[in-house]
C-alpha cells in the first residue's frame, strides 16, 4: 500500500493505473463503437463538424449480421479453435516431456539438445515458409489443418519447454526421491507425482501456446487455400478487405468476435497463468 | 507427507517385475533421450530440415519454379550492397531496441501497480491482457483506422485537447487579470486556426510512421511484460520489503535494492524472448504501413517477404532472412551471458 | 448459403479430408456419399476479391451452375485479397500442388512463366474471335513466343473528380496539361479541397499514377534493349521537379501513407477533389447514394466525373493492369482448365460477367469497346478504350522479371516520394538510377 496522504495514492497509484487501463483498452472500445456504427457515420472525416468518435446514436447490428451471413466466419472460428487446441496439446506434450528431461535428468548431449531447441526459436518464419511448402507437399498435408497443427509447435515448444524447465527445477528433488525409495519406477514418479504439482505451469504454458496459435498469420496464409479451411486472421483479412474497400464495420466485428474465445479462456485461467509463471520463475 | 507415501507405496505395489521397457524408462540416460524424442523429431522435421533448405536457397540463384545453380556467397554480397536492405536492418534494430526499452519500463511500472491489492484486481488483470490476446493482424487494422490521416480519432483528440487547454489557459488568464470582456472573448474565440489543420500525418511521415509502429508494438507487448513481471514480483517475499522499511529505506530505495535485483533474472528472460520475437516481427508492419513510406518502416522480415514473394526471387528473400541471423545470434548470446552472470551472483 | 448447408459442407469436407488419408473405399464410406460414376472434373480457380462484389457473386452462383450444365466441369472459385495472390502462387509452384487456374495481375505472369502451361491454342482462338488483343495483354501473356496465360480483362485508371468543385475554380472542362492541373489544384487546395494521390507502397494506385507521370514527361526506365538503364535523363529530372511543386501546392500530404483504399475513402468523405483510381469510387457512390452525399446534401454520384490523366511534354499515357488467367504447369486438370477458359470467354458467358462489372474493367480484346454496357452510364464511358494508351512497367523494355522487381521495390514511386519529402531532385533521380542499375545488372 502506498502510505501517506490520499493525494499520494491518487498521484502514484490511481492516476497511472487509470492511464494504463485507458490506453490499453481504448482501442477495444473504439472497435466496439466501429462495429456497431452505421456505414454513413463511418466515413465521416475527423474534422467534419458532426464527428462523434466516441459514441454513435444509431447503433446497428448490421455489420455483425453481414459478418456471420456473408462470410464463413463461423467455420473459421471452428477451424482456428481446433487447430489451436491441437497444436497446444502437441506442444504441451512435447514441452512437458522435454522440460522434465532437461531439468531433472542427466544424459549425454543434454546441454546441446537444450541449446539446440532454443536456437530453433531464432529462425525467422520468413525463411522457413518456402522450404516448408515442400515438406507439406511431401506429406500431402497441403490445404488441411494438419499443415498448421504440425508446424505451429515449432515456435511453441521452445517457450513451453523453458517454462516447464523452470517449473520442474523449483520442485525439490526430495519429492521424487521419496517415491523412488518406496520402489516406484522413475517414470511413474514423474507421471503421478511431479506432473500434478506442475499443473499451474502446464496451464500457463497451454494458455500462452493457445494465444500464439490463434494469432499466427504467415503459415496459415500460405499453407491453406480453400475458404472453408481458413483461420480467423487469414479469413477476416482476405474476405473483408476487398481490393479498394475495407469493410471496417465487419472487420472490427470480426476482430472482436475472433478474440472472444481466447479472452474467455484467459478469464478462467488468468490466476493459474500468473501463478504458473511465478512457479517457473522461482526455479 | 503421509499422503505422499501412500501414493508412492501404491505405485510401488503395482510394479513387480521389471521388463526391458521398464529398464529403459528407469535408466536416466535412456529416459531422457526418450522423453526428448518427440520434440527433437518435430523440430528436426519442421525447422532443421527447412532451415537447411533455406540455406540452400540462399546459396543458389533460385526463382519461383526455377531451380538455379550454386552461386556461393554472391547473394549475400548483392544483398549487402542493397541500400534498402541496409535501411531495413537499421530499422529493425531501432524498432527492437526502442520497443523493448519502453515495454520493459512500462511493463514493470504496470506490474508494480497491479501488485497492490485493490478492488477489482482479478478482473483488471484479465482485462489488461486483451491487447495481447487479440490476433495481431486484427488489432493492427483497428490501429490503422485510428491513425488514418483522413479519419483519425487520435488527431481529433489531440486537436480538441489542444483547443481545450488553450481555452483553459485563456480563461485562467482572464480570471487573473479580471477583465470581464476578456473572459467572454476567451470562451467565444475560435482558436482552431491557431492549431493549423491539426493533421498529424501519422503513417505518411517517415518519423511518425516509425513512431506509430512502435506505439502499436508497445501497446501489444506491455500486458505480456506486465503479467510476467507481476508473477516475478509475487515471488519476492514481503518480509524483505518490511525489513528494508524498518531499516529506514524509502519506496524508491526499496525498489532499487530489494525488488530490482530479485526481479532481474525474470526480466532478462522475458526480454530475451521478446527481443527474438520483435526482431522477426512481420504482421504488424505488413498491415500498418507495408514498409513505407519510402521504406521508413521496412523491417528485414517484411523486406524478405516483399522480395521473395513479390518478385519471385526466392534466393534473395532467403538471403535477406539469413543475413540477419548472425546479428540476432550475437544479441542473444550477449543476453544469455548476462543472464548467466546475474544468476550466479 | 444457409447455416445448415455450411455445417453439412464442413462436416463432409472434414470427413473427406480425414478419409482421404485412410484410403479409397473407406473414404467413400466415411463421407457417406456414393462414388460418382466416372471422375467428375473440377477446376479450382483463384481470383482476386473483385472490386465489384456483384461480379464475384455472379461467378460463384449463376455461372458456376451454368458451367456444370454446359461443360460438366465443376468450378471451384476462390477469391482472395489481391495482395495475397503472389504468396499463394509461390507456395503452390514450390510445392507443385494447388489451384489449377490462378488469375495474375499485371506482369506477374512473366515472373512465373516457366511454371505455366502452354495455352496458345485457347488464347489465339479467343483473340481471333473477338477483335484481337490489346498490346498490353499480348506483352504480359506471351513468353518466348508462346501464350502462357489467357488474358481475362484489363483494369485502367482515370481521374475521378468533383465536377462542381472544379467548376468553382474556373475549370468547367477538366484540366488537360499538367500545368493546368497545377493551377486548378493550387486553387482547390487553398479552399481545403486538395487533389489526393498516393505515394505509398501500394501495388495499384501508386505505380498507376507515377509511372504514367514519368512517361508523360518523356522519361523512361530502360531502353528498348531491356538492359540499359535510361532513368537518368533530363526528362526524368524535370518530372521530379514538377512533382515536388505539384505535391506541395496541390496534394493532400497524407497521400504518403495511403494504400489503394485510402483515396477511395478520402474522396467519398469529401476531403479531396480528385484522384486517379479505377471506377470503384463512382460505383460505390452510385450503390449507396444516401451514404455518400455532397456537402449540400445531394447524392455524390451526380457530382463525379472521370477524365484522363494529364498530358505532359512526352505525351499522355496510363498504366493499366492486365488480368491473365494462368493454367499452372503442375495441375492435373489442364485439359479441363483449358476447356473451362474456352467456355467462360465465349461471348454470351463473358458478356454476363462483363455487364456485371458495369464498366469497371475493359475486355482484353477490342470487341468489348462496343459492348452495350458502356451506354448504360455516361459517367463510366471514358473507361472503355483505356488500354490503347497503355504502357507497362519496364518501358521501353519488356515487362519482364526485372521490371517486376523495380515495381516490387517501388523504386520509381520512392523516387518521387523522396523528392517530395525534401531530397534534392537530382539526388532522388541518382538514387533511383543506381537502384535500377542494380536490378538490371547494367
Amino acid at each position: 500500500m502506498i502510505e501517506g496522504a490520499r493525494w499520494r495514492r491518487w498521484v502514484f497509484f490511481y492516476l497511472p493505473l487509470t492511464a494504463f487501463v485507458v490506453s490499453l483498452l481504448f482501442p477495444f472500445y473504439w472497435m466496439i463503437v466501429t462495429a456497431v456504427r452505421p456505414d454513413n457515420e463511418l466515413y465521416r472525416p475527423w474534422n467534419a463538424p458532426n464527428y462523434a468518435p466516441f459514441w454513435t446514436l444509431h447503433p446497428t447490428l448490421e455489420h455483425v449480421r453481414d459478418l456471420l451471413n456473408d462470410t464463413l466466419f463461423g467455420t473459421w472460428m471452428l477451424n482456428t479453435m481446433l487447430i489451436s487446441l491441437a497444436a497446444t496439446a502437441i506442444s504441451l506434450f512435447c514441452g512437458l516431456l522435454a522440460g522434465y528431461a532437461l531439468a531433472r535428468l542427466k544424459f549425454p548431449f543434454a546441454g546441446s539438445i537444450g541449446t539446440g531447441i532454443f536456437i530453433t526459436y531464432l529462425v525467422p518464419q520468413t525463411l522457413l515458409f518456402i522450404p516448408l511448402s515442400d515438406i507439406i507437399r511431401n506429406f500431402h498435408l497441403g490445404d488441411s489443418p494438419w499443415a498448421l497443427i504440425l508446424t505451429y509447435p515449432t515456435f511453441l515448444i521452445p517457450f513451453c519447454t523453458w517454462l516447464m524447465m523452470g517449473y520442474f527445477k523449483s520442485i525439490p528433488k526430495e519429492l521424487e526421491e521419496c517415491a523412488r525409495i518406496d520402489g516406484a519406477p522413475r517414470w511413474k514418479a514423474m507421471l503421478y507425482i511431479i506432473f500434478p504439482v506442475a499443473i499451474p505451469g502446464i496451464l500457463s504454458a497451454g494458455i500462452f501456446a493457445f494465444t500464439l496459435s490463434w494469432n499466427e498469420f504467415i503459415y496459415a496464409l500460405v499453407f491453406l487455400s480453400s475458404p472453408e479451411q481458413k483461420t480467423v486472421p487469414v479469413g477476416v483479412t482476405s474476405e473483408l478487405v476487398r481490393g479498394d474497400v475495407f469493410y471496417w464495420g465487419e472487420l472490427m466485428a470480426g476482430a472482436l468476435l475472433g478474440s472472444i474465445p481466447v479472452a474467455f479462456v484467459y478469464s478462467f485461467f488468468v490466476e493459474y497463468y500468473v501463478s504458473g509463471i511465478t512457479g517457473s520463475v522461482k526455479g | 507427507m503421509a499422503l505422499l507415501s501412500d501414493a508412492s507405496s501404491g505405485i510401488a505395489a503395482g510394479t513387480a517385475r521389471r521388463g526391458p521397457i521398464t529398464r529403459l524408462l528407469e535408466d536416466e540416460r535412456r529416459l531422457g533421450i526418450a522423453l526428448l524424442a518427440p520434440t527433437v523429431i518435430l523440430l528436426v522435421l519442421f525447422i532443421a530440415y527447412p532451415f537447411v533448405k533455406g540455406v540452400e536457397l540462399a546459396v543458389t540463384d533460385t526463382r519461383v519454379g526455377v531451380p538455379g545453380p550454386y552461386v556461393g556467397l554472391d547473394n549475400f554480397v548483392h544483398v549487402w550492397q542493397d541500400g534498402i536492405f541496409r535501411v531495413a536492418v537499421w530499422n529493425t534494430c531501432l524498432y527492437t531496441l526502442v520497443t523493448t526499452i519502453f515495454k520493459t519500463i512500462l511493463g514493470l511500472w504496470l506490474a508494480l501497480l497491479l501488485n497492490r491489492s485493490f478492488r477489482g484486481k482479478a478482473f483488471m488483470r484479465a482485462f489488461i491482457l486483451l491487447p495481447f490476446i487479440i490476433p495481431t493482424v486484427l488489432s493492427t487494422f483497428a490501429w490503422k483506422w485510428m491513425f488514418d490521416p483522413t479519419f483519425s480519432v487520435i488527431n481529433w483528440v489531440i486537436l480538441h485537447l489542444g483547443l481545450m487547454s488553450a481555452k483553459l489557459v485563456a480563461l485562467t488568464v482572464s480570471a487573473v487579470v479580471n477583465f470581464p470582456h476578456f473572459s467572454q472573448i476567451a470562451i467565444d474565440a475560435d482558436l482552431a486556426p491557431l492549431f493549423g489543420s491539426g493533421r498529424i500525418n501519422w503513417l505518411g511521415d517517415p518519423t511518425l510512421a516509425m513512431i506509430a509502429v512502435i506505439i502499436v508494438n508497445v501497446w501489444r507487448g506491455v500486458p505480456f511484460y506486465a503479467i510476467s513481471l507481476l508473477a516475478g514480483l509475487q515471488t519476492i517475499s514481503p518480509e524483505l520489503h518490511e525489513a528494508a522499511a524498518i531499516d529506514g529505506a524509502g519506496p524508491w530505495q526499496r525498489f532499487r535494492h530489494v525488488t530490482w535485483p530479485l526481479l532481474l533474472p525474470v526480466t532478462m528472460v522475458i526480454v530475451l524472448f521478446s527481443v527474438i520475437q520483435t526482431f522477426a516481427d512481420f504482421q504488424l508492419v505488413y498491415v500498418l504501413t507495408g514498409g513505407g513510406p519510402a521504406n521508413a518502416t521496412q523491417l528485414f522480415a517484411t523486406y524478405a517477404y516483399q522480395i521473395g514473394i513479390g518478385t519471385g526471387l526466392l534466393s534473395q528473400g532467403a538471403t535477406i532472412s539469413l543475413a540477419v541471423f548472425p546479428v540476432l545470434l550475437f544479441v542473444v548470446i550477449v543476453q544469455l551471458l548476462y543472464i548467466r552472470r546475474v544468476e550466479t551472483t | 448459403m444457409g447455416q445448415v448447408d455450411r455445417r453439412r459442407f464442413l462436416r463432409l469436407s472434414w470427413a473427406g479430408a480425414a478419409a482421404a488419408g485412410a484410403g479409397g473405399l473407406a473414404g467413400i464410406l466415411a463421407s457417406g456419399r456414393a462414388p460418382a460414376a466416372g471422375q467428375e472434373q473440377t477446376v479450382h480457380w483463384v481470383r482476386w476479391s473483385d472490386f465489384v462484389p456483384a461480379s464475384d457473386q455472379l461467378l460463384k452462383g449463376k455461372l458456376t451452375e451454368e458451367c456444370k450444365k454446359a461443360t460438366g466441369i465443376k468450378l471451384r472459385l476462390e477469391t482472395i485479397n489481391a495482395n495475397d495472390i503472389q504468396a499463394r502462387v509461390t507456395s503452390a509452384i514450390q510445392a507443385q500442388t494447388g489451384p489449377d487456374v490462378i488469375m495474375s495481375l499485371g506482369n506477374w505472369v512473366q515472373l512465373y512463366a516457366t511454371s505455366l502451361a502452354d495455352v496458345s491454342d485457347v488464347a489465339e482462338e479467343i483473340g481471333k474471335a473477338q477483335g484481337g488483343y490489346y498490346n498490353v495483354s499480348k506483352m504480359v501473356g506471351i513468353y518466348k513466343g508462346k501464350w502462357v496465360g489467357v488474358p481475362w480483362a484489363i483494369v485502367g485508371g482515370l481521374v475521378a473528380y468533383r465536377k462542381s468543385w472544379f467548376a468553382e475554380v474556373g475549370y468547367d472542362k477538366f484540366p488537360t496539361s499538367w500545368e493546368q492541373w497545377h493551377d486548378a489544384g493550387k486553387k482547390l487546395k487553398a479552399k481545403g479541397r486538395p487533389i489526393g494521390q498516393t505515394l505509398g507502397h501500394t501495388f495499384g494506385d501508386a505505380p498507376g499514377f507515377w509511372y504514367a507521370w514519368l512517361w508523360s514527361f518523356g522519361g523512361k526506365e530502360v531502353e528498348a534493349d531491356g538492359k540499359t538503364v535510361a532513368l537518368n535523363s533530363k526528362e526524368t529530372l524535370e518530372s521530379v521537379k514538377f512533382a515536388t511543386r505539384f505535391w506541395t501546392d496541390c496534394c493532400d500530404p497524407g497521400g504518403l501513407a495511403w494504400d489503394d483504399t485510402s483515396n477511395n475513402r478520402a474522396f467519398l468523405s469529401g476531403t479531396i477533389a480528385a484522384t486517379a483510381n479505377g471506377a470503384s469510387i463512382y460505383l460505390e457512390a452510385r450503390k449507396k447514394p444516401d451514404t455518400y452525399q455532397t456537402e449540400k446534401g445531394a447524392p455524390m454520384k451526380d457530382d463525379i466525373q472521370h477524365a484522363p490523366l494529364g498530358t505532359g511534354a512526352g505525351g499522355h499515357f496510363n498504366l493499366p493492369i492486365p488480368f491473365t488467367d494462368m493454367v499452372m504447369g503442375y495441375s492435373k486438370n489442364q485439359k479441363a482448365a483449358k476447356e473451362f477458359l474456352r467456355w467462360v470467354h465465349s461471348k454470351p458467358v463473358f458478356e454476363e460477367w462483363f455487364t456485371s462489372q458495369q464498366g469497371y474493367t475493359d475486355g482484353a480484346t477490342k470487341d468489348w469497346e462496343k459492348d452495350p454496357v458502356w451506354k448504360v452510364d455516361p459517367v463510366l464511358e471514358p473507361f472503355k478504350n483505356l488500354p490503347e494508351a497503355g504502357r507497362l512497367a519496364g518501358y521501353a523494355g519488356p515487362p519482364n522479371q526485372k521490371a517486376a522487381e523495380v515495381v516490387t521495390k517501388y523504386i520509381i514511386v520512392d523516387m518521387y516520394a523522396k523528392a517530395v519529402q525534401g531530397m534534392k531532385p537530382e539526388d532522388a533521380v541518382a538514387w533511383a538510377t543506381a537502384e535500377c542499375k542494380k536490378v538490371y545488372g547494367a
